[in-house]
């Protein structure tokens, strides 16, 4: 152990035990805790921290995140844990500083569409506290994540073909920077021109530059009019070909999600629904009860136009619960196909104009392999997933897997789009990044050299920098 | 003065006539459209593409000489004021459409297209470029994106950056980079924000992609009259707390509607005291219903009139007296000032109120036209420069709308940018802990503070010397410390 090492040592565990004695029974140290602080819900990563700390203000994380400064400690912060691609694993140890406490909306500005919550505020937790004003946040990415993680991943979802993804919904934030200063950034205005955007910047930063401990958002009236329809499809193609005419059109659906026949007769199974196992269009309308009876009849035409089935309505509010539930259970309706298996979700996005091609040559690539991967996306976006499942007793199975997953962020990446719509890099995508970004990530590493100099924020995920490059 | 070194080895990148030096060829460039500041550059470039872009960046780069990238010129804070011991780099010849892509909705243009080229050059396939601010018909799209430019649909259609797709630039270095993706997304750090609406401070901007929405079948305009300017202000807020997006929110009060009238004679109505242009677009069907909803919110909120384009000419009309407010305001007034504030839209009756005292107290006529959907605010102050003490009075009556947007949680700037006018702003809005980052973003873009400099961000120093406490949300810095 050189010099260095043992230092960094030292400095550890005299954070630690002041956090221990700081934050009492909300710093916790037991083996369990920091295991389960130590990875999303994608595939396990090595990496657990050394302390779990718990904080309630501001003031506190700033005052954590002083002191890892000052011994140059990783700081890790975490929501709920829904990541998927590793964003959370304490790479090199350090603190995870859990913002599940911080959790109260802390206003709601009716008349100006907006609202200000503490970063461990979850999305259906601000929903509820949302119902009788009129409102809703509608950014949805399935899991039932907090608002800080979602801020910091950009997470997008099913609806951003019409609401936007986290960037366009963020309208300002309150930092905690690496050397434990807070800072505001954006406001409740809605536009300004004052200054570089460091609220887009954070947004999507997955933790590297800062830690999100609050979050302004922008809200949406509840559309008069909601309905879902369901339309089926004889061919993949003929249902990603509706989707891009539609878009064209400018359209403004709500969701439109595809989902192959694999996925397909997964969720059939693992939801109870009355479908075929064919290749499906999800969509839901927005808006006056004339809009979306106008938007409806123009989709369904061009279903037609491409063999798509009569629309099947959910109009009736159980209805369409029951169809996005079983559309966001997706990832463990294709766990179901197959007990005893492993997945991991990708995702892939590109140029709407490219998606069926993209689409189709990801599908016979999944058939070359041989292996079981529906595909399921917001396609509106061009965004799509696959879930591979692998079995990791089978010898190979699982490079195989990794391969196939590759290729997918090849193609896109070649296609002229990238290899993440909305999971983030975390740790799973550094390569991927870098050969999509590659004059890009010298400036991106300046920008993290400029906001945390001692690299002690969230290190080694997003942008690879001087940790990653010294443990190589 | 160049030196001579630096003169030669720049004439060998662009010869005459695309290097100006001569004091009565860079007198053009000398301001923009904020005509209050005024500087001489040593000498003007006009590359004909990027690899001169490249080359002279470069020489400047080496030799440690100022560069201010420049579009159009039509800059309201002073964004393209030159320096002069610097370079102007103008793209007025980067004036190519490269391609459209009907399918993907996108079109590649070079910066120096002019914002309404695009909107025209998209027209055969239907289609448009959203943000549109009321100099588009000659402001650059280079110029747009360094500024984030809005204009009157960004409030249904967002600003510059919600509209751009990707960015090329040349960084000091020489470096070209491109920022964002053909694609929804673009993993990473989000420097495409960073580098839209940096003013020209990180990297000149040789290409861009923007997105382009498919043209709506559909537009009308209602104009509501009000007798009361606070009535107005919160019909603003009525219609947006309704759940109604409209494609404009526009509000011209007393004064700037009979500026106008004297100018486009579009029918407003003069007796009014403000006056609300509201748009929907869309389907007939959605406009139809829309309508109905806005005439019944303005209805409730008090409008005394209210009038719906019945064509496109009479809607196209009613708008040209919006678009045209500044040139009018410029023919009833030796010299008026802008501002441009942004509140949060509920604080706009009261702020109103307070500008409408301030004038009577400055004894200084203050016409309000502007975004009002967006809480932007567009008052114009109007002053005779020659008059003594006039302009000191306006820039300290522009000085406190400003203070009073952001007490209410506002910004000093909604679209304009900082520039060289904003930077004590800058000081007030932002708190020492914001402004490093932002240097520190700019160090690490541009280490020895070559593009640009003097705009944007102010130094902690002139901070300090300007004497602005910054109090966030009623929190002083150093809460312990005696003060007063």
């Amino acid at each position: 152990m050189n010099t260095t090492d043992s230092t960094l040592r030292q400095g550890l565990s005299e954070v630690t035990e002041r956090l221990v004695r700081d934050y009492g029974e909300r710093a916790v140290t037991s083996r369990a805790v920091r295991e389960q602080h130590s990875h999303g819900e994608g595939l396990a990563d090595a990496g657990m921290p050394d302390i779990v700390v718990f904080p309630q203000t501001n003031d506190e994380v700033a005052s954590i995140v002083g002191l890892c400064n000052a011994a140059r400690i990783p700081v890790i912060a975490f929501g709920v844990g829904t990541s998927l691609e590793g964003h959370v694993a304490a790479l090199y140890g350090g603190v995870c500083v859990d913002l599940s406490r911080m959790d109260r909306v802390l206003e709601v500005n009716d008349a100006d569409l907006d609202c200000r919550v503490q970063a461990g505020v979850t999305r259906e937790a601000l929903n509820a506290e949302l119902k009788g004003t009129g409102l809703f946040f509608p950014i949805d990415p399935g899991a039932n994540a907090t608002i800080g993680g979602m801020a910091s991943t950009r997470a997008s979802g099913t609806n951003a073909v019409r609401y936007g993804t986290m960037r366009e919904n963020v309208l300002g934030l309150t930092v905690v920077t690496a050397d434990g200063r807070i800072v505001h950034t954006g406001g409740r205005a809605r536009k300004s021109a004052a200054g570089y955007d460091l609220t887009r910047l954070f947004v999507g930063a997955e933790g590297t530059l800062g830690i999100i401990t609050e979050v302004q958002l922008r809200l949406y009236g509840l559309p008069e009019a909601i309905s879902a329809a369901v339309c089926q499809f004889a061919d993949l193609k003929d249902a990603v070909d509706t989707v891009i005419v539609a878009m064209q059109l400018g359209i403004p659906v709500a969701r439109i999600e595809l989902l192959d026949d694999v996925q397909m007769d997964a969720c059939v199974r693992y939801s109870q629904l009355e479908f075929e196992a064919k290749p499906t269009l999800f969509f839901e309308f927005h808006g006056t009860e004339a809009g979306v009876r106008e938007q409806a009849e123009t989709i369904e035409s061009i279903a037609a136009e491409h063999g798509g089935s009569r629309f099947q309505w959910a109009t009736a509010q159980e209805e369409r619960s029951k169809l996005w539930k079983a559309r966001h259970n997706a990832y463990y309706a294709a766990l179901a196909l197959a007990p005893g298996k492993q997945a991991f979700a990708t995702d892939a996005c590109v140029p709407i104009s490219r998606l069926t091609e993209c689409v189709l040559e990801t599908r016979s690539d999944i058939a070359a392999t041989g292996l079981v991967a529906p595909i399921v996306g917001h396609v509106g976006d061009g965004n799509f997933h696959l879930v591979v499942l692998f079995d990791p007793a089978k010898p190979g199975e699982r490079e195989k897997a990794e391969g196939l997953a590759a290729r997918a962020s090849a193609r896109a990446i070649r296609m002229g789009g990238t290899c993440t719509g909305e999971h983030g890099i975390g740790i799973h995508k550094l390569d991927a990044l870098v050969a999509e970004h590659g004059d890009a990530i010298a400036l991106m590493q300046a920008v993290k050299r400029a906001l945390d100099p001692n690299d002690i924020l969230n290190p080694g995920k997003t942008v690879p920098f001087e940790r990653a490059q010294r443990r190589r | 003065m160049l030196d001579p070194t630096f003169a030669s080895a720049l004439a060998a990148i662009v010869p005459p006539p695309a290097l100006l030096t001569a004091p009565e060829d860079t007198r053009p460039y000398e301001c923009d459209g904020l005509t209050l500041y005024r500087e001489q550059p040593a000498a003007v470039v006009l590359p004909d593409d990027e690899t001169q872009v490249v080359a002279i960046l470069k020489l400047c780069h080496a030799a440690r000489v100022p560069i201010v990238a420049r579009g159009a010129g039509t800059s309201l804070s002073g964004g393209s004021l030159p320096v002069a011991e610097g370079i102007v780099l103008s793209l007025a010849k980067f004036r190519r459409i490269v391609a459209i892509d009907p399918s993907a909705r996108t079109a590649i243009v070079e910066p120096g297209v002019r914002n309404l080229a695009i909107s025209e050059a998209a027209a055969p396939y239907g289609l448009f470029y959203a943000p549109d601010p009321s100099s588009q018909i000659a402001c650059s799209i280079g110029g747009n994106v360094a500024e984030n430019a809005g204009g009157v649909h960004c409030l249904k259609y967002g600003l510059t950056v919600h509209n751009v797709r990707k960015v090329r630039a040349v960084l000091v270095t020489g470096d070209i980079v491109e920022f964002g993706a053909d694609a929804l997304d673009a993993p990473g750090y989000d420097l495409l924000a960073l580098i839209t609406g940096s003013e020209g401070l990180l990297g000149v901007i040789t290409q861009i992609t923007v997105k382009l929405l498919p043209k709506p079948a559909l537009a009308q305009v209602a104009l509501a009259a009000f007798d009361d300017v606070e009535k107005a202000g919160a019909a603003v807020g009525n219609v947006i707390a309704a759940g109604i997006v409209p494609g404009g929110l526009e509000m011209m009060d007393r004064e700037a509607t009979r500026a106008v009238e004297q100018f486009v004679h579009a029918g407003y109505p003069l007796d009014a005291a403000a006056v609300l242009l509201v748009e929907a677009d869309g389907t007939p069907e959605e406009v139809a219903a829309e309508m109905a909803e806005i005439r019944d919110v303005l209805t409730r909120s008090g409008a005394t009139e209210i009038r719906v384009s019945a064509d496109e000419a009479q809607r196209l009309l009613y708008w040209s007296g919006r678009k045209a407010a500044f040139p009018a305001v410029g023919r009833i007034s030796p010299d008026y000032y802008c501002i441009d504030g942004t509140i949060p839209r509920a604080a706009l009756p009261g702020v109103l109120r307070q500008i409408a005292t301030w004038s009577r107290e400055y004894g200084l006529p203050c016409a309000n036209v502007f975004h009002a959907g967006d809480g932007n605010l567009h008052p114009l102050i109007l002053f005779d420069a020659n008059k003594p003490g006039d302009r000191e009075r306006t820039v300290e009556f522009g000085d406190r709308i400003l203070e009073l947007c952001i007490e209410v949680g506002g910004t000093i700037t909604g679209e304009h940018g900082v520039g060289v006018e904003k930077l004590s702003g800058m000081c007030t809005q932002f708190a020492p802990e914001a402004l490093e980052r932002f240097l520190g973003i700019k160090r690490a873009f541009d280490a020895h503070g070559l593009l640009n400099p003097g705009k944007g961000v102010p130094t902690l120093a002139r901070c300090a010397e300007f004497g602005r406490m910054h109090v966030h949300r009623g929190e002083l810095p150093h809460p312990e410390l005696p003060r007063f």
